[in-house]
């Protein structure tokens, strides 16, 4: 057992690495892509900065606090995208029948999807996050406490993507609605929560996970709260668990030949 | 012993239909019409070990669903499956590390990586030490004389050369079974003689059963012993290459082939 | 093969036909992806609602105004410069110039009967003339819904409006196209797309001209936020004759002079690409 998973490790670390190989073959093209990532991140600034000017919170946030949460999705956003950013197209795998290739492999299926693609561009996302922790951080404390949450953040991403691009297993044309979804993460959680109330407040922590990814680390990192901390960890990890759960039994419907229509 | 043992297999897929043109489109999307096809429909047959097995039908035939189960890929709707004495729909991974898949128009291989650093990622794919996997690369680099180029990336090479390289990435484990699939698409004749005598090599050294698939009546000729016929999911034809032809002796094999997929259409 | 043959003969009488064809089958395509459209919509509403929310956050009090805009007009402002945006979703043009040049599509569609610049407008003309339609129903009732009519909106003045918004999203398909075609000499021209877009995105489409300082508001009137998106989306919010003349004469200068340029850079990258050969 310990060496099936030292083995599937060995797999997943070296995939990555080939990846990022692959990537760095231009090196102009790497730098760019890196560079203008980062540099379209930091022109939300001048929305924030404008924002700033006319009211002095937004939404009960301070600058500083925006900007811890603008660092935030930034760099789970971009960690999920460099480690597995097969996931987020995972229904063009699914539909277009691109799973074959990993079914003949002896390896955890969805380990060697997850790992076989990265986004170079997500590098500048990282980066770009971690730069905003370090200057708003309080403390080393702080910016751990920050780490840790870009962790359970990505984690989030990348289950809630999994999940819904699962769902490709059953239905037409989900790859609109996974990355939809999923890029609703960044729309809502670069805004801060005070400005949404009753309704989608609650859409917002129960249908697109913004709460649980993005606000409520911020309001940790704010003022810290162990049973909050702990909503979070484990919500993060529930959802691991869901999300794998309807990839396998997708699987067996793949297997299945249900959804062969497009590939005969 | 059997390699592989195939009873009664069937696979049925729905297919979605549209009418054509504007209107077409509008229906499908109030009334989706759906339609039966039986990609494979009961096919029964058995390869012995180390037997070189050909596997061919005119497109559509069901040859690649057909393989795509007996790999685990699919799973069929009625009969059974045996390669090796293992049941691909249950127990498809450890399957997988006895079996060797080369599709000649997909690729497997990284393209910015040298073979070299391919073969070791095989390696640990399927979970052989850094000295097996090196003893092996050795021996393989050796025996499909890879030695000019395989610290070359991938992209840099020419297919012939690449086609190589995708077999010997297959036979990292040293796979009892190998499937084939147009492993000779798109090469010119001596790269394919080359390909075919390794393939023939590969079998009489290590005793790998060779199940191939393939449009080139050469591949088949040059390789195979026995010939399976396959055309709208059914088996019309199982017979020794030998037999089949002495018996139609005036005609070259790839007549006889043709004539066979003709009779099949007139039906 | 007889229907064909007649085709055929049309098109050597009718060149623009050849368009119309182009058009008409991207309108098939999308139609039949018209759940995948109606999926859109949800990244639309995401972004409108985040607006409403934020405005409704920021204005304190009712009837104020914010750089000159009531609340009403500051929302539909934004609804309107996203439905130019999702609706004519011009990122399509540039992928699709970028991906034949770089992947060498090109040599074959150049020696088609038919102008490639063209052929690629045709098609962007084709799947936002289904989008904008539904992008500006639904703009309407998300409007008319969360945040009111807007004050003193005249249906007589909608001709001029509609005219605006199509001439505003074809200079911009015209310009990411130019921007594109830059593949012929740089390897990877999304970089510069980039910038284009942020600058009309952040610039343009989030807040009015007016709400930025003063000294940079003439600065951004010269670039293209001013015909793409401010424009229409102003004459949309507050029209007046005086203003819709003027930003229509600044559209035909911008669509001619960007026109020109397009033709210009595809003539000098087909002559680059005969020369070394891709």
């Amino acid at each position: 057992m310990l060496t099936a998973v030292k083995n599937q490790m060995r797999v997943c670390i070296l995939s990555i690495k080939y990846n990022m190989m692959r990537e760095m073959v231009n090196k102009v093209t790497f730098l760019t892509n890196v560079g203008f990532m980062v540099l379209n991140n930091a022109s939300f600034l001048v929305q924030w900065v404008i924002l700033f000017r006319l009211r002095g919170d937004v939404g009960g946030y301070t600058f500083r606090e925006i900007m811890l949460l603008w660092g935030l999705v930034a760099a789970s956003f971009g960690l999920s995208h460099i480690l597995f950013a097969r996931v987020f197209s995972l229904s063009d795998l699914i539909i277009g029948g691109k799973l074959d290739a990993y079914l003949v492999q002896p390896k955890n299926v969805l380990a060697s999807v997850l790992t076989s693609a990265t986004d170079v561009s997500a590098i500048g996302d990282f980066l770009y996050g971690m730069g905003l922790g370090l200057i708003c951080s309080r403390g080393a404390g702080g910016f751990f406490l920050y780490l840790l949450f870009t962790v359970t953040g990505a984690v989030v991403f990348t289950a809630f993507a999994l999940l819904l691009g699962s769902l490709s297993f059953w239905f037409v044309r989900m790859d609109m609605l996974q990355s939809q979804m999923v890029m609703g993460i960044v729309s809502f959680g670069t805004y801060p929560d005070g400005i949404f109330k009753g309704v989608s407040r609650f859409l917002l922590y129960f249908v697109i996970p913004v709460g649980m990814a993005v606000w409520q680390p911020v309001h940790l990192l704010v003022s810290f709260d162990a049973g909050m901390f702990f909503t979070v960890t484990g919500y993060a990890a529930f959802l691991v668990v869901a999300a794998v759960a309807v990839f396998y039994r997708g699987l067996r419907r793949y297997a299945s030949g249900n959804l062969m229509e497009a590939r005969m | 012993m059997q390699a592989i043992k195939v009873e009664d297999l069937s696979k049925t897929f729905r297919i979605k239909r549209k009418e054509k043109g504007m209107r077409g489109s509008v229906k499908a999307i109030f009334h989706p019409q759906t339609e039966e096809i039986h990609a494979v429909n009961g096919v029964s047959f058995a390869v012995e070990e180390g037997e070189m097995l050909a596997f061919i039908g005119p497109n559509g035939a069901g040859k690649s669903t057909t393989i795509k189960m007996l790999t685990g890929i699919l799973y069929p709707d009625g009969g059974r499956v045996e390669v090796l004495g293992i049941d691909p729909t249950k127990k498809r991974r450890q399957l997988a590390y006895r079996i060797g898949t080369v599709f000649g128009q997909k690729e497997q291989l990284w393209t910015h990586l040298t073979p070299y650093d391919n073969f070791r990622f095989f390696g640990a794919i399927y979970d052989l030490s850094e000295r097996e996997t090196e003893a092996r690369i050795a021996e393989l680099a050796e025996r499909f004389e890879l030695g000019g180029f395989i610290d070359t990336p991938v992209r840099n090479l020419s297919l012939g050369q690449r086609i190589r390289c995708e077999i010997v990435a297959s036979l990292i484990h040293r796979p009892m079974v190998l499937f084939l699939d147009e492993p000779t698409i798109g090469l010119d004749p001596v790269v394919k003689e080359n390909i075919r005598e390794l393939i023939r090599q590969m079998n009489r050294e290590e005793h790998t059963t060779i199940f191939l698939t393939s449009h080139d009546v050469g591949d088949i000729e040059k390789l195979c012993r026995r010939i399976i016929i396959v055309n709208d999911g059914q088996i019309v034809l199982d017979d020794s290459v030998e037999h089949l032809k002495s018996h139609y002796s005036e005609h070259s094999l790839e007549d006889i082939i043709v004539e066979i997929y003709k009779s099949q259409e007139e039906n | 093969m007889n229907r064909l043959a007649k085709q055929d003969g049309i098109v050597r009488c009718m060149p623009w036909r050849k368009y119309a064809v182009i058009y008409r089958s991207v309108l098939l395509e999308n139609l039949q992806y018209a759940a995948n459209i109606a999926v859109g919509f949800f990244s639309y509403a995401v972004f409108i609602y985040t607006f409403i929310m934020l405005w409704n956050y920021m204005y304190r009090t009712p009837g104020e105004l914010i750089a000159g805009y009531t609340k009403e007009q500051m929302i539909w402002y934004v609804m309107m410069t996203e439905m130019i945006w999702f609706g004519s979703s011009a990122a399509s043009v540039a992928r699709e110039v970028s991906t034949d040049i770089r992947g060498g599509n090109i040599a074959y569609l150049m020696n088609k009967p038919y102008h490639y610049t063209l052929y690629v407008m045709a098609k962007y003309t084709g799947g936002w003339s289904i989008r904008l339609p539904m992008y500006a129903v639904l703009a309407v009732v998300i409007g008319t819904v969360l945040v009111g009519p807007l004050p003193r909106f005249s249906l007589a003045a909608v001709p001029a409006m509609v005219l605006c918004v199509v001439l505003g999203l074809t200079i911009n398909a015209v310009l990411k196209m130019c921007i594109s075609l830059f593949s012929f000499w740089i390897e990877d021209a999304t970089p510069f797309q980039w910038l284009y877009d942020k600058l009309l995105l952040i610039v343009g489409t989030m807040f009015p001209v007016e709400i930025f300082p003063k000294t940079l508001q003439p600065l951004f009137k010269l670039t293209p936020i001013y015909t793409v998106c401010y424009g229409p989306a102003k004459l949309i919010v507050d029209f007046s004759p005086e203003k819709c003349v003027e930003i229509l004469a600044v559209q035909a200068v911008y669509l001619l002079a960007g026109c020109g340029l397009m033709f210009l850079i595809y003539g000098r990258g087909v002559k680059k690409l005969y020369v070394n050969g891709g």
